[in-house]
């Protein structure tokens, strides 16, 4: 065993024999308490015999507790301010479980036992609590919490958490990004109590001073600057920042960082004015408020009503299913899959839906230009797909009412090339497919100019013929 | 059920006649002791749903939020292709080639095979860069690198299962050991399928082998065993034991579906177990398989120019028939179909396991059909909701294979766990991109470390889960795919 191994020493050893032993006075001081309770009861006053001893052990322990705990504290990574009402509240068990114990023992001021204990086990209780808070994080509780809870508890973390900025391209990259990565993550070791490495990360003054083996960051070269070095070496080496066990920084911080450093350190300058590169453009954009991991161009933003539940049984009865888009979400998306027979009579059915229906598939049924009007009506369409129908795209037909459409498949019909220029309309349109379809060149050529971010695929690809496709490799036999 | 009376009263008679006098004890003891316990333990299944099993546990649902992916096609290189060879581009290596693997690279680590001090070996390929995302893809994929912009590169995935079998089950299941239910399985649980008269969860092999771990790689574990996935062949009957035996036709085929599946009815309000529901599903579908399967499995109707996009040769088992076969089964709304290809560990004790030779042979053979599919894909606009995932269970060594600390007779790379490279595409997965990055010989992952449950975690958040959230209670605790890890892989989200 290493234990004086140059990453541990006993102080930090028995620091963290803290959270073990912390439990034994909360569990000593609940039970002196009961005992203390029914003791009053002429019948059990035998057990009061037993309270002076609870007690000293209470103390006792809560005062070991007290010192390992500040030892623990010394190895810092904690956040400031939970960490000294911690410690105070600690602190403020142990004296009063002694005054408690004292005068147990001396048998002065009976009449204060029983207030003495309620305010001690609320002191255990929030000394618990801070304690909870400083390992776990402060959010520990109230994100398990049921939703019904948190709203009662009056949750306003995320208004307190929202950064500062709208648009991220406005951000300050020290300001905004940089210094509060380094707040959360550095400064509860490198400040000016702890000088872990004798430096300070809370200024770039500070930074620039560096450590104590000198600079830590190297102007523009985040590859030699040991503020970038650290956080890269691998998870377990003794000199990896934030160190091991500690919160870490996410990737994207660390690749923030490295900008950062690259870019020369500046400060006040905006990410726009700093021109990020395709690179950190995408971990930006995946930090811009309000891009939600669910986010979705396909489905609308806006709410609606719920989905008529007759219709969906009455297209049930073709075949047809009617499924959310989402579990929650009232919009809805339509497969004809199983019903190949689906015609343009049916179209009807579908009426019912047009507020909810943002997906619809009628590949490869009996539809026909016949229906194109009642398509036409599903204005909240973004998705459709036409694929291997009937449909010609007549003179006099036309999608133009599908304003949100944004995916359009078109494959292995005949629609006319009329139809095609009329999809001009469609300003939402930025996909379309037309793979053994009509496919004439100079009608996309003016619906490209008109649309210019639509990408038109009209398929048909080849692979090219390689010499190296027939090779066979094989050990030359001599 | 008048007109199954007489099979009833047989199957009962049956089974009275297996129950002997100890039988009949036993069943009082324990009989009364489950009863009690039964009721102790009411609690504690609460949560589980009562399977009505006038549903179909295939009928399509929605997931938590509105999902980009519809249907996803996995193709896993049994064995565990070279990154050094393909994607991974060392210049560094190359210089150490031939030259002993310095002593930090084995200090305290476990190779399969590799014993004493190896050499190092530097790429057996010719890199060089390709599209606009300038990506380096080896000369062994001339047709792939021509679809470099389309796909999300992970160069830094890493494992910790050194051996096949449990790595295959890791990818595959999220666990090292038997038991767990397979991606495919976990994801028409999540999301039942579209197509009622094909499977959801269809699996396709070729290289000769299925893979070390066993059929447990498409198993369901302890899902019900409807989401286990259905192994389809391109050669003879495409799905084993649905062919109408001889003297049946298919009226007498369905009037006997008809009659167990209503006796199995019975046994399920009986008893309550949704196995039953499973089986009786299953019986449905086979009938129903009976007509759709060999359609759409048969390729040998498509046009000449997809069979010269692919490679594709009809009647034979090969990755190329597979991988058109996968764009079919996407096509007609097959959710989540498995490609396994037999054949990429390349140790180098033989001809066909050496990187210089038999590996050259496993590119050439899925380079072409790789890249037709993506493109494929593409044109028919499938490739929007379609997930492509592409990777072995782990990686392989820059250093060069020396079994038992002996020369081995061709070029070789040990199993490696710390570093190897994957691919995703399609549906909301970013063009052109590659996250992570290796060391400069390939060693270690330094930047965008992927864990194996991120990758689940993605392809449940592309299909529209929280990976955290598709859970199935089993023995008393909530399972998940991701078990107790997983991050979504965002950078790589378009
Ligand atoms: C848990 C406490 C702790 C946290 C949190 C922490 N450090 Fe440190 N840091 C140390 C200790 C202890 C040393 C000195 C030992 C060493 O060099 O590894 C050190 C040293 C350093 C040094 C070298 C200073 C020198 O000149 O030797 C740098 C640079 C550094 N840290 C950066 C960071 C950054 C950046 C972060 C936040 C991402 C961070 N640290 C978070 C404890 C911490």
């Amino acid at each position: 065993m290493k234990i004086l191994a140059a990453s541990g020493n006993w102080n930090l050893f028995i620091g963290r024999i803290h959270p073990l032993i912390v439990h034994l006075p909360i569990g000593i001081l609940i039970i002196a308490f009961v005992l203390a309770l029914l003791s009053r009861s002429s019948k059990r006053s035998g057990l009061r015999a037993a309270l002076p001893l609870l007690l000293l052990a209470a103390a006792l322990s809560a005062i070991a507790s007290c010192a390992a705990g500040y030892l623990l504290s010394l190895d810092g990574g904690y956040d400031e301010q939970l960490l000294n009402t911690h410690l105070w509240l600690g602190i403020g068990v142990a004296v009063s479980s002694t005054l408690l114990y004292l005068l147990t023992v001396l048998n002065k001021l009976p009449r204060l036992q029983l207030p003495l204990f309620v305010v001690l086990l609320l002191l255990v209780s929030a000394a618990g609590h801070y304690g909870g808070s400083l390992t776990h994080g402060d959010d520990y509780l109230t994100q398990a919490m049921p939703p019904a809870l948190q709203a009662f508890a009056g949750q306003q973390k995320a208004a307190d958490n929202a950064p500062a900025y709208t648009n991220i391209a406005d951000a300050r990259l020290y300001e905004d990004l940089i210094a509060p990565v380094l707040s959360s993550r550095c400064y509860g070791c490198h400040n000016a109590q702890k000088l872990k490495g004798g430096l300070r990360l809370e200024s770039v003054a500070l930074i620039r001073k560096g450590g104590e083996h000198g600079p830590v960051m190297k102007d523009s070269l985040p590859e030699e600057s040991e503020l970038f070095k650290r956080l890269v070496l691998p998870d377990n080496d003794e000199h990896r920042m934030p160190p091991k066990g500690k919160p870490q920084l996410s990737p994207r911080e660390v690749e923030l960082l490295y900008w950062w450093i690259a870019q020369g350190a500046p400060t006040g300058k905006t990410v726009k004015e700093l021109k990020p590169n395709t690179r950190i453009q995408l971990v930006l954009e995946a930090m811009t408020p309000g891009k939600a991991l669910d986010h979705n161009e396909f489905v609308p933003e806006a709410t609606s009503s719920s989905p008529d539940k007759k219709a969906i049984a009455a297209l049930a009865t073709k075949g047809v299913k009617v499924l959310p888009v989402a579990a929650s979400s009232p919009y809805v998306s339509v497969s004809c899959v199983n019903a190949p027979g689906f015609s343009d009579a049916d179209m009807a059915l579908l009426h019912p839906l047009r507020a909810q229906l943002i997906w619809l598939d009628l590949s490869g049924t009996r539809i026909t230009d016949a229906a194109l009007p009642g398509i036409a009506q599903l204005s909240a369409l973004t998705r459709l797909e036409l694929k291997h129908t009937g449909i010609k795209g007549a003179a006099g037909t036309s999608l133009a009412a599908c304003q949100e459409l944004r995916y359009l498949n078109m494959s292995g019909t005949a629609c006319s090339s009329a139809f095609l220029a009329g999809l001009g309309k469609n300003k939402k349109l930025r996909q379309l497919y037309l793979y053994q379809a009509n496919t004439d060149a100079p009608t996309l050529r003016q619906l490209q100019q008109q649309l210019p971010k639509l990408a038109i695929d009209t398929g048909g690809y080849q692979l090219e013929k390689l010499a190296s496709d027939t090779i066979i490799y094989k050990k030359k036999v001599v | 059920m008048a007109k199954h009376d007489k099979l009833l009263r047989e199957a009962n008679e049956e089974t009275l006649r297996y129950i002997t006098r100890r039988h009949f004890l036993l069943d009082c003891v324990t009989g009364l002791g489950a009863a009690a316990l039964g009721s102790l333990l009411t609690g504690c299944g609460s949560s589980v749903k009562p399977v009505d099993f006038s549903a179909d546990p295939m009928a399509p649902r929605a997931p938590h939020f509105p999902g980009r992916a519809k249907s996803v096609i996995y193709l896993h290189m049994a064995g565990a292709p070279s990154q050094l060879e393909l994607f991974d581009y060392k210049p560094e290596l190359q210089k150490l080639h031939n030259q002993l693997c310095p002593p930090s690279l084995l200090e305290g680590k476990k190779f399969a095979f590799i014993r004493g001090v190896p050499k190092m070996l530097g790429p057996q390929a010719i890199f060089s860069q390709h599209g606009e995302s300038r990506a380096w893809v080896s000369d062994h994929l001339p047709h792939f690198a021509t679809m470099a912009d389309e796909v999300s590169f992970l160069k830094a995935v890493q494992t910790d299962q050194f051996n096949h079998g449990p790595a295959q089950l890791l990818m595959q299941t999220g666990n090292a050991r038997l038991g767990r239910p397979s991606i495919g399985s976990w994801v028409t649980y999540g999301l039942g399928t579209e197509n009622s008269n094909l499977p959801g969860f269809v699996v396709l092999t070729s290289g000769g082998k299925t893979p070390d771990a066993g059929k447990s790689v498409w198993g369901s574990g302890f899902l019900p065993s409807v989401y286990q996935g259905v192994q389809c062949r391109t050669k003879g009957d495409p799905v084993l034991f649905l062919t109408d035996p001889d003297g049946m036709n298919r009226d007498l085929r369905k009037q006997s579906i008809e009659a167990i599946n209503d006796i199995n009815r019975q046994e399920y309000e009986n008893f309550g177990d949704p196995e039953t529901v499973a089986r009786i599903a299953q019986y449905e579908l086979a009938y129903k398989m009976q007509i759709s399967v060999p359609d759409v499995m048969d390729i040998s109707k498509e046009p000449a120019y997809i069979h010269e996009l692919y490679g594709t040769q009809p009647g034979k088992e090969s990755f190329a028939n597979n991988c058109l076969l996968a764009r079919k089964l996407v096509e007609k709304g097959v959710r989540f179909v498995q490609l396994y290809d037999w054949g990429w560990d390349s140790h180098g004790t033989d001809e066909n396991l050496a990187i210089d030779y038999g590996f050259r042979n496993k590119c050439r053979e899925i380079d072409r059909p790789v890249a037709a599919l993506l493109k494929d894909l593409k044109q028919r606009g499938l490739l929007d909701e379609t997930l492509v995932i592409w990777g072995g269970e782990f990686g392989r060594t820059p250093m060069q294979e020396n079994r038992d600390g002996k020369d081995m007779p061709y070029l070789g790379r040990d199993h490696h766990v710390e570093a190897f490279t994957m691919w995703m595409a399609g549906a909301g997965i970013k063009k052109g991109f590659s996250w992570g990055e290796t060391d400069e010989i390939g060693y270690a992952a330094v930047k965008g470390k992927v864990a194996i449950n991120d990758i689940h975690a993605t392809i449940l958040q592309q299909l529209g889960f929280d990976h955290e959230k598709l859970i199935y209670q089993f023995q008393g605790r909530p399972f998940r795919l991701t078990d107790v890890g997983g991050h979504v892989i965002t950078p790589i989200l378009a």
